[in-house]
């Protein structure tokens, strides 16, 4: 069955929207990313323009994520204060991304910058976690000393507790400064206002390598950020270009919100080592469709503009 | 019609020379001619109507169709071109970087284009009419290419190439097309030729007025022109929404995240009692 959608401007057959929103939900809810490196290419390709496509991913976002993050929070699996300095760090972050790109753009270069940042933070992002996730799955096969790894964390860690306004993080069972946070949810948040993307498949290594936190929280607590940043970017869309398709917002999210609880009950099965052996398997496929993207010849060399 | 029969008429007046009693004769014929034309203006003059002029957008819309028909002077080709107000459209400009990567290198504007532009003939465009004409009516991809203003461009050889690029990509999603041959034709009783032909019409084509233009042709010349209008509209829930989200922004948005926000709750709840306990 076909549905029309009014901002879009088109027609969609409604088994691909909510057929897309499970799929991508189930991966929210399995590793705690909004899923728009995904679902804002597939949308694109069948047919929505871009700058819609991006909106109301947005917009289906606050739902699947509303939905994780309460199927995580029923198990204790958020960390909301770890949550709100991230939020923080990741707002200023944001604002001072908005004001690079513009910078980049008024440089002339900003498209390759944008892709180059894109590919180089997926690359190495999904091969650390692959890497480090086989490393670990094998480490307690054979119960190696874990020494060696604590030796490595030190240096850091020593800085880290040099710092000031150190609190404890109950949920995560760690103590950091609240500036930790604060920094690395500013640094994704201007990566990810560079990237025009929401920014979970560099926060959650970054919560899991930096921040030490345990992989379960990890998800929940990435969901609950992830629903803040996806409100504000659903209404300054819907506000200042009109681009979010409350229909085809609807319709993703009828298979988005059921997929992330699916993803949090499945999550709950597997281990840390697993989901994160698994989200850098996705993160490195994308970088490869990427990659191609970029050096196979387009079938089309002009594409809508965004904005207006 | 009445231009070219009248010319004929001056002509034959001057074979027979110019006396009066003939003069008399001759426009006593003419205006004859001008009553029998008046009384049934099928017989000299070109006719164009679109079945389906009103085309409205609800939920379950999927594209629609339209037809032309109409009548014209027998021995004549024609040409039905449908199309949408000009414009100016902006789209990103794809090249390679580094002689590698492929990736948006800019923008280029398109002046003077259709959002949409269907042409249809009933004999290829170049065998039946001159390029003069078809660059005057904007009839065919060359003729619209020289009227499009494409800008920045280095030369003639550069706004080719992006204007096929340009084709190509409307002819993707379905809102640019030319093509010969799909125009039926038939004589009537009375002499006329019928034309008729069915197009789909495309759900990616966007609400507003559509102008269908029909040509009649002869000897490479435009000789007769008649136009009929396709309205598309969106109605209903689509109507207030799409209206909704240019008008009341604000509101649209935050409706957007609390209908988002809602649905997420209401599964979470209905999970709980599903049981994903554990």
């Amino acid at each position: 069955m076909y549905l029309y959608l009014p901002v879009a401007l088109t027609s969609i057959n409604i088994l691909i929207p909510v057929g897309l929103g499970l799929v991508v939900g189930l991966l929210s809810g399995l590793f705690g990313v909004g899923g728009g490196f995904l679902m804002t290419p597939l949308l694109i390709m069948f047919g929505i323009p871009s700058t819609v496509a991006a909106a109301t991913d947005s917009n289906q976002i606050v739902a699947a994520s509303t939905s994780g993050t309460y199927a995580h929070w029923k198990v204790g699996n958020v960390d909301f204060k770890m949550g709100l300095y991230l939020l923080v760090g990741g707002f200023i972050g944001g604002i001072v991304g908005v004001q690079v790109i513009k910078v980049l753009h008024a440089m002339g270069n900003a498209d390759f910058v944008i892709k180059m940042t894109y590919v180089f933070m997926l690359g190495i992002v999904g091969v650390y976690m692959f890497i480090e996730s086989l490393q670990s799955m094998r480490k307690k096969k054979t119960a190696v000393v874990e020494k060696k790894k604590e030796e490595k964390e030190s240096a850091v860690g020593k800085f880290l507790k040099s710092l000031p306004l150190q609190t404890r993080f109950e949920k995560s069972g760690i103590t950091h400064s609240i500036l930790v946070p604060i920094v690395l949810g500013g640094f994704v948040g201007v990566l990810a206002a560079i990237m025009g993307v929401g920014g979970g498949f560099l926060m959650v290594p970054i919560m899991v390598y930096m921040l030490r936190m345990p992989m379960h929280v990890v998800v929940g607590t990435s969901l609950f950020q992830i629903l803040f940043t996806c409100i504000e970017v659903t209404f300054l869309q819907a506000y200042t270009n009109h681009s979010v398709d409350f229909v085809l917002a609807v319709l993703l999210l009828l298979g988005s919100t059921i997929g992330a609880q699916a993803g949090a009950v499945m999550g709950r099965k597997l281990k840390a080592e697993q989901l994160k052996i698994l989200l850098a398997g996705i993160v490195l496929v994308v970088t490869v469709k990427i990659i191609f993207e970029l050096t196979l010849s387009p079938s089309l060399l002009l594409s809508q503009a965004g904005g207006h | 019609m009445h231009i070219h029969l009248h010319s004929l008429m001056i002509h034959y007046a001057r074979l027979f020379g110019n006396t009066r009693f003939l003069g008399t004769l001759i426009l006593m014929l003419v205006f004859s001619l001008f009553q029998l034309a008046n009384a049934k203006p099928a017989s000299a003059m070109l006719t164009a109507r679109a079945n389906h002029d009103h085309i409205t957008i609800d939920f379950f819309y999927h594209g629609s169709s339209v037809s032309v028909k109409g009548e014209s002077d027998p021995n004549v080709d024609l040409v039905i071109k449908l199309t949408s107000p000009e414009g100016h459209q902006v789209l990103k400009q794809k090249g390679k970087v580094a002689g590698l990567l492929w990736m948006n290198v800019g923008q280029l504007k398109f002046e003077n284009t259709p959002n949409f532009y269907a042409v249809y003939s009933t004999k290829k465009l170049d065998e039946m009419l001159s390029k003069e004409e078809q660059e005057k009516y904007v009839i065919g991809y060359p003729a619209l290419a020289k009227h499009v203003e494409v800008t920045p461009v280095a030369n003639e050889e550069e706004k080719a190439k992006w204007f096929d690029e340009f084709v190509k990509y409307k002819e993707e999603s379905r809102v640019y097309t030319s093509s010969f041959g799909k125009i039926e034709t038939k004589m009537n009783a009375q002499g006329q030729q019928e034309y008729f032909i069915l197009t789909d019409w495309p759900y990616q084509a966007a609400p507003g007025d559509y102008v269908v233009a029909v040509y009649a042709v002869k000897n490479g010349k435009v000789v007769e022109q008649a136009e009929s209008k396709v309205n598309v509209e969106q109605v209903g829930v689509v109507k207030t929404l799409a209206t909704m989200a240019k008008n009341s922004a604000a509101f649209y948005g935050l409706l957007s995240i609390g209908i988002a926000l809602g649905a997420g709750f209401g599964v979470g709840l209905v999970f709980r009692k599903g049981g994903g306990s554990h």
